[in-house]
């Protein structure tokens, strides 16, 4: 979830508002990024501040929506294309500012904190409300679950 | 880490915008600021007298009124209030009837939970058997689980009634409750004011008394903002101590289901009830859950500066330029607020803590487009016909989505897609380690002694 953060102006440092981002009613920007302040009617206060991206992301291809989008399995009109382009594409250039950091001494940790085993035992157990989970199938040919065919498209 | 600071001086009375008879129910209780008293043994302190929960369970014990006298004033409130307020999705039918057997069991003196006769709502991406449970999202929009999630089973196992299912942003990727696929829950304080988000629904219910506690999920904040949105106590528990069992996933490494209360007592007592080791999610922590609210010591209790020697930093980023002038002095107050209490607060400088937010959005991201996969139209949730199977995949999800869901998955796609794994989501692992680091060496060596 976005969480409510402040805009913070440094110099060049591209800092955004999350809320910027993903209000889908904005209008796309070009170089400089609007921070809206989201009230219950969609009439945003907008307040323009001035960004530019720095950061290693840029030697990075841009991202084609259309390829994201089918290895997404979601279908997108031409015009969402054209929507969530730009959109995308600053908030990928905003992901720059990490590449600025000297990581080399750092592992990658799965999670920040550690965990110990936490496995259960490997013993199968029958679940009992398997007739909820029949009934929830879309599409259910009993026993099967039905789907369209799959088209070889290579 | 509690949201919101019940502050003396301010919210002494009920929201103003609800109608009259709203306004004559129970009045908020404040903590009052801590008074000079003398030392007094474990024996004389009692438990915090603001706490709804417990004052619920004295007065059904004692007789003062039934668990369905209770019900009935909440669900009579739920009712007025709901129509301008939009917290819940869905309405249990069996409310009367599970107090009812409360009350039944009081009757025959037989043992009931601690959470006896406490109408609890639950946010609707928490799975529910006998409800719907939507997560927000049209794709799932009718969908009942086969099972409840562990969190949800707890609460009942000790009594407590699921009052209803709140609203949210959709799959919790929001701070509004605007990205809900039916419904936006207004702010009881303003309703021209969202509740905030993403458990924006499970805020308001609380603030506006329509369930006396409830709960949601926190991934980057979702259960502290809208608390704090609210005005009421929001916790977000330390990832693990509660099950994600039933919990729909939005970011695995950082989604923890948070509890809110009316008192800081009753989101302790919640959390009590749901925390712990569960079988079925391996993430759980197997740390024992201590009796949190057995530690709450009524404020009248305390002697004065009863925080002497806590040392706390204040992150000099948090409070530069930029931000907005009104949250500084907030701030400043509760820095203020605390030295008053006993603690030393001494402004410290963490320049990387700006990384946090990109790194995040990485991770969740990235997550979420993995996760929010399974949601395919085949299994259950909505299903779009088609020819073929790509396609079924494809129009089920993009009729069942919102945009902004659409956006995280896009975005987490491309952060993950082969040749961009290093750059962004490792690179944010480092970073949130970098981090964890920068903190520790704070605390440990950037604070006075």
């Amino acid at each position: 979830m976005a969480s409510r953060t402040s805009l913070m102006l440094r110099g060049l440092s591209p800092y955004y508002c999350c809320c910027c981002f993903f209000n889908l009613s904005s209008r796309s920007s070009s170089s400089s990024s609007k921070l809206f302040f989201l009230g219950k009617n969609s009439n945003p206060t907008i307040r323009y501040c001035s960004t530019k991206a720095t950061g290693g992301a840029s030697s990075l291809p841009p991202p084609d929506v259309t390829h994201l989008a089918k290895t997404a399995r979601i279908s997108l009109a031409p015009n969402e294309v054209e929507e969530f382009a730009p959109k995308i594409q600053q908030v990928i250039d905003w992901f720059g500012q990490l590449q600025v950091v000297d990581l080399d001494s750092v592992e990658p940790a799965i999670r920040a904190e550690s965990l110990h085993e936490n496995a259960r035992e490997d013993i199968p157990e029958t679940f009992e409300n398997r007739e909820a989970i029949r009934t929830s199938v879309p599409s259910y040919d009993d026993p099967y679950i039905k789907v369209p065919k799959v088209l070889n498209k290579e | 880490m509690l949201s919101a600071m019940q502050h003396p001086l301010l919210f002494s009375r009920f929201p103003r915008h609800i109608s009259s008879s709203f306004a004559k129910s129970r009045p908020l209780h404040i903590l009052s600021s801590a008074q000079p008293t003398a030392g007094l043994s474990v024996a004389d302190q009692s438990p915090p007298s603001n706490s709804q929960i417990l004052s619920i369970r004295h007065s059904l014990l004692s007789g003062h009124f039934t668990a369905t006298q209770l019900a009935e004033s909440y669900l009579n409130r739920l009712k007025l209030t709901e129509p301008q307020l939009n917290s819940f999705l869905h309405i249990s039918n069996n409310v009367l009837k599970e107090a009812q057997e409360i009350d039944d069991k009081i009757k025959k003196k037989e043992e009931v939970g601690p959470l006896a006769g406490v109408l609890v709502g639950v946010k609707d991406n928490i799975c529910t058997a006998d409800m719907p449970s939507t997560g927000g999202s049209r794709i799932l929009e009718g969908y009942r689980p086969p099972f409840d999630a562990t969190a949800v089973k707890r609460v009942k196992e000790l009594g407590g009634i699921v009052v209803g299912k709140t609203n949210l942003d959709e799959f919790g990727m929001g701070s509004t409750t605007e990205a809900s696929a039916f419904k936006v829950t207004a702010n009881p304080w303003d309703l021209s004011r969202v509740a905030g988000g993403s458990s924006g629904g499970s805020a308001a219910a609380v603030s506006a008394r329509q369930c006396v506690v409830s709960l949601g999920s926190d991934t980057g904040g979702s259960v502290r903002q809208p608390a704090s949105f609210c005005d009421v106590v929001g916790l977000k528990p330390t990832y693990g101590r509660v099950s994600r069992f039933g919990l729909m996933a939005y970011a695995s490494s950082l989604d923890a289901s948070g509890c809110f209360g009316s008192s800081v007592t009753d989101a302790g007592i919640l959390l009590h009830a749901i925390s712990g080791h569960d079988r079925f999610d391996a993430t759980s922590s197997k740390q024992e859950v201590p009796d949190y609210a057995s530690q709450f010591i009524s404020a009248t209790f305390l002697k004065s500066r009863p925080l002497e020697g806590l040392r706390v930093g204040l992150i000099r980023e948090t409070i530069d330029e930029g931000v907005d002038s009104g949250v500084k002095s907030v701030i400043h107050g509760a820095a203020s607020h605390l030295e008053q209490l006993g603690c030393m607060v001494t402004e410290v400088s963490l320049p990387s803590f700006s990384l946090g937010l990109p790194a995040y959005y990485i991770l969740a991201s990235s997550e979420s487009s993995s996760n929010l996969s399974r949601y395919d139209g085949v299994r259950y949730g909505n299903q779009v016909s088609a020819d073929e199977l790509n396609s079924l995949y494809e129009d089920s999800r993009a009729k069942g989505f919102g945009p902004e869901v659409k956006m995280r998955i896009l975005m987490g796609t491309y952060a993950l897609s082969a040749g961009y794994y290093d750059a962004y989501y490792k690179r944010a692992q480092q970073v949130s380690l970098y981090l964890k680091h920068m903190y520790l060496s704070v605390i440990l060596f950037g604070l006075p002694r």
